[in-house]
């Protein structure tokens, strides 16, 4: 009987420094990916995760970050808040993490295709986007217009800029940071002040968001002005993980678990959820 | 089928003794359920130096005696929990070493679960039921000599443990829609039952089917050894369902413990298509604030009946 | 990843039980000479010279002036302060540390004439900020190493976060409140094996409260079979210096009696 608990050991090849408290990990196992036969070229659907982990401080959830389509690492992008993250940041290159996964449904790529797609995220929420962002440059001609909007409290809080400066020349970047800065170029204020200025064709536009709590709670007001229907709302959400698989329970949000039903839902399937 | 003397089932269960570890459970205040899923084992022991991973051993081959028929339901509808989407692996290498033997006075067509039954008729004769193959071959290998019989005639004995939420349970349907209405449609109760829930989690170490746990990792003093452990949660504990950053998705007893009937009687039933529950009596009987989910079961479902809003169906 | 720790200890006012368990682990530590670097065993006035220490451990609870002045030239030297057992300890929860609080209990208890010398024993927390306490009377080894491996290994320590009540079941115990006897296992925080119910006593909280302790559905129930007398005499031997705890009780025992269901 496989042990479905049981990770694989993953060499960090890399370790990038994206703000005070935001590691960059970029793992390999065994010479390349370390997972999954890859379908259609790619290794994980955008919007997947893995349960990373070290050794006697735990397992915890990460958005995977890189490519879908590449088959030398993956990235994860690791902001410290407690235990689990807590050792990983005191990891160096050459040094193991634990991983399983890929876990979790990913965002519906088929679904939209052919479609404007608006990317809204905030802070820490980015990697799942990235890795949204790379497939769709990958496969640039089955969008139309694609906008990323990524706010932060401070533009030390904006992730992954060398990324996002290379993607502005396949998609359109709002950049926005809550309050003024000096130095600062881009937008002030929050992501939704900057989505008033998005000229959108609601009947032809998907919308992906991964944000921090409270701006997934105001994610109504900020979309709903649009006109875009609740179904092509896709939301990444974040609950607390044990098992990845479905059993733990700690997941659970609704009707639904995070980790294997989720963790994209549209918002027509969970606006309706009790907790 | 076979019919046997007291004489003959003291046998059986000396032979059975010798054979395997024997754990007679009849009078346990826990649920069988640790015996395949333990109130805390270690789940991987990791050594610094090699950087190697081992699991523990399985345990022996061993017996579980004396389960009422509730429970052998229970550990059926368990093993289907345990196996979404993928089998359990640490509950299944005990599960699969375990021969389930049910001990019951109580009269019953279909066996709930278990290897073998045991049914007393009278003071000294009991039926002896096959259910799996694995049961009837420790039968015919402890008692080789025994003749099959035809169906001796048990007294049908009733089990009056909950009766009216083993009721309701028949209308697993019924339960859910109800249950998920009162969260909206019924907030007095909820918050009623807040006030009085201690939030202590018996009900839940006492549930032959709750299952969720918590993974706990340590790095040994020497620094040379991490374990991972895991151990039995409950919705009603805090920190369950807080998030990396603080924020707590269920902030509240009225949340921990709704969540409680939500998991057992809405997205248990979306997913199993029954209850995961079997109405032991457990739970009544050990909570320390005398909170009675059959009670609280039947106030919902009548409020739910009478309710104006019971046209407003979910999905 | 995991550096040489130097723990201090020190042992304020206390009685042997806490003696014993420490000494073990001290032992332990002694062997792990690589790991931890152990320093000032016993109580010396002016031993306090040498630090900075990464964690310093306090036992028992200081009781006269000097030795409160001690604890705060240690509070400075010390990364950390772990209070162990429950008389250094039992300020329970750590919402309760931050120093305006601390001058309120002051005033509360004392008066405002308070003077620090030869005082009553209050948790070290009404001193000095504590970063984690090691509960129990005596305290608990289990717990006690368990926090050193945290804290060891880098990790913030952390409390239980169920209540005595998931040990006492493990421990297979017939449960007091269903036998009308008085019980604090519900709200207060799990590890201790529930060794005094196993051994036939009550638990007197000496673990402290746990996180959203529902001291208002306790009371509900004990009142079912006990008097306020009875209740209050029960909190006498943990709670009694810490005015958050009497008063949530108290506020709770104006409540009344409800029927028993
Ligand atoms: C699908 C998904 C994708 C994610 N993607 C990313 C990502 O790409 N990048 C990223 O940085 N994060 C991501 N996260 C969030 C990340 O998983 C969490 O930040 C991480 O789990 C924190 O783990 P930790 O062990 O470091 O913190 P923990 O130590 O578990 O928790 C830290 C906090 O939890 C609370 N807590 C935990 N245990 C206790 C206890 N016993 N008692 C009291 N309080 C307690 C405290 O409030 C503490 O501050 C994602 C989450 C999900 C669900
Ligand atoms: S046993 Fe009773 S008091 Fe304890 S959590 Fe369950 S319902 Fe609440
Ligand atoms: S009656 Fe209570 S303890 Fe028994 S199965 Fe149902 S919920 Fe669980
Ligand atoms: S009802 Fe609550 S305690 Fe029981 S298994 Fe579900 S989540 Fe766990
Ligand atoms: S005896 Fe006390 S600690 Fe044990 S289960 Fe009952 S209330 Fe909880
Ligand atoms: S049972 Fe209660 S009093 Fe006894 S050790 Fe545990 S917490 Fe302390
Ligand atoms: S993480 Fe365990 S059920 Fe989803």
């Amino acid at each position: 009987m496989k042990n479905i608990y049981e990770p694989v050991t993953a060499e960090i090849v890399k370790v990038e420094r994206q703000s005070k408290d935001v590691l960059l990990f970029r793992l390999r196992s065994k010479g390349g990916v370390p997972f999954g036969t890859p379908k259609r070229g790619m290794h994980f659907t955008p919007g997947q995760f893995m349960l990373a982990g070290v050794w006697g401080y735990g397992e915890a959830p990460f958005g995977i970050a890189s490519d879908p389509y590449e088959t030398e690492y993956i990235e994860l992008v690791v902001r410290r808040v407690g235990d689990v993250t807590g050792a990983m940041h005191l990891l160096e290159k050459g040094d193991t993490m634990t991983l399983r996964g890929p876990y979790g449904n990913g965002y519906p790529l088929e679904f939209f295709k052919g479609s404007d797609v608006i990317l809204i995220t905030g802070g820490s929420g980015i990697p799942p986007i990235a890795s949204l962002i790379r497939y769709i440059i990958h496969n640039r001609k089955d969008f139309g217009m694609v906008h990323l909007v990524y706010g932060a409290k401070t533009s030390a809080g904006l992730l992954m800029k060398r990324e996002i400066s290379k993607w502005k020349r396949k998609i359109d970047v709002t950049l926005t940071v809550d309050g003024p800065e000096c130095d600062w170029k881009g937008k002030c204020g929050f992501v939704s002040d900057c989505l008033t200025d998005i000229k959108v064709n609601p009947a032809n536009t998907v919308v992906a968001m991964c944000g921090p709590g409270p701006m997934v709670d105001s994610i109504e007001q900020l979309v709903n002005p649009m006109g875009i229907s609740d179904r092509k709302i896709f939301i990444s959400m974040e609950r607390r993980m044990q098992c990845g698989v479905g059993r733990c329970q700690h997941c659970v949000t609704g009707r639904k678990y995070v980790c294997t039903d989720g963790p994209v839902f549209n918002l027509d399937e969970i606006d309706r959820n009790w907790d | 089928m076979w019919c046997i003397k007291t004489s003959e089932k003291e046998k059986l269960l000396t032979a059975l003794k010798g054979a395997y570890d024997f754990r007679d459970v009849s009078s346990s205040d826990l649920p069988p359920k640790k015996l395949f899923f333990p109130e805390r084992e270690i789940t991987f022991t990791h050594l610094v130096k090699d950087g190697s991973v081992t699991t523990p051993p399985p345990p022996r081959k061993f017996v579980l005696y004396g389960l009422s028929l509730r429970d052998l339901e229970a550990i059926t509808c368990l093993d289907e929990i345990m196996s979404a989407p993928e089998k359990d692996y640490y509950y299944f290498r005990r599960r699969r070493r375990a021969l389930l033997i049910g001990v019951t006075g109580e009269a019953f067509d279909v066996p709930p679960g278990g290897d073998i039954i045991i049914s007393s008729i009278d003071a000294d004769t009991s039926k002896l039921l096959s259910v799996t193959e694995k049961g009837e071959r420790a039968i015919k290998k402890h008692l080789p000599r025994l003749k099959k019989s035809k169906s001796p005639q048990a007294v049908p004995v009733k089990n009056d443990t909950m009766p009216d939420l083993r009721n309701l349970l028949m209308d697993a349907e019924l339960l859910k829609v109800a249950v998920e209405w009162s969260w909206h449609g019924y907030k007095k109760l909820w918050e009623k039952l807040s006030r009085e829930c201690l939030g202590c989690g018996i009900c839940t170490y006492v549930c032959p089917l709750c299952h969720c746990f918590a993974a706990e990792d340590s790095v040994a003093l020497s620094g040379d050894e991490a374990v991972r452990c895991r151990r039995w949660d409950a919705c009603t504990l805090p920190v369950f369902a807080r998030l990396g950053g603080g924020e707590d998705m269920h902030p509240g007893l009225r949340e921990r413990y709704y969540n409680w009937f939500y998991h057992k009687f809405v997205r248990g039933y979306l997913e199993f298509g029954r209850s995961e529950c079997v109405a032991c009596g457990r739970c009544q009987r050990d909570c320390p604030a005398r909170i009675d989910i059959e009670a609280v079961l039947l106030d919902i479902v009548s409020a739910y009946s009478k309710s104006a809003q019971r046209r407003r169906r979910y999905r | 990843m995991t550096k040489r720790l130097t723990i201090a200890i020190y042992d304020f006012t206390d009685c042997e039980g806490c003696e014993v368990v420490l000494s073990t682990l001290k032992e332990n530590l002694l062997a792990l000479e690589d790991r931890f670097d152990i320093v000032n065993w016993r109580l010396a006035q002016d031993a306090c010279k040498d630090g900075p220490y990464d964690v310093t451990i306090i036992e028992g609870t200081p009781v006269t002036g000097d030795e409160i002045a001690l604890l705060k030239e240690l509070r400075e030297k010390s990364g950390a302060i772990v209070a162990l057992g429950a008389c250094a300890s039992i300020a329970g929860i750590p919402g309760i540390m931050d120093k305006g609080e601390r001058e309120k209990w002051y005033k509360k208890i004392y008066g405002p004439e308070y003077k620090p010398i030869g005082v009553d024993s209050l948790p070290l927390a009404a001193y000095v900020r504590v970063e984690h306490m090691i509960h129990g009377c005596p305290v608990n080894a289990g717990e006690l190493v368990r926090t050193i491996e945290e804290l060891a290994s880098g990790k913030k320590p952390k409390y239980r976060d169920y209540s005595v009540c998931f040990d006492c079941k493990e421990a297979g115990n017939t449960c007091r409140l269903l036998n009308d006897k008085i019980c604090f296992g519900p709200i207060t925080q799990g590890g201790c094996k529930a060794v005094c119910i196993s051994g036939g006593s009550p638990c007197y909280g000496c673990f402290g409260l746990r996180e959203d302790a529902n001291i208002d559905g306790l009371v509900r129930i004990l009142r079912w079979a006990s008097s306020p007398k009875e209740i209050r005499g029960h909190l006498k031997i943990f709670f009694n210096h810490i005015p958050e705890y009497k008063d949530a009780f108290e506020s709770a025992l104006k409540r009344g009696r409800t029927k028993r269901p």
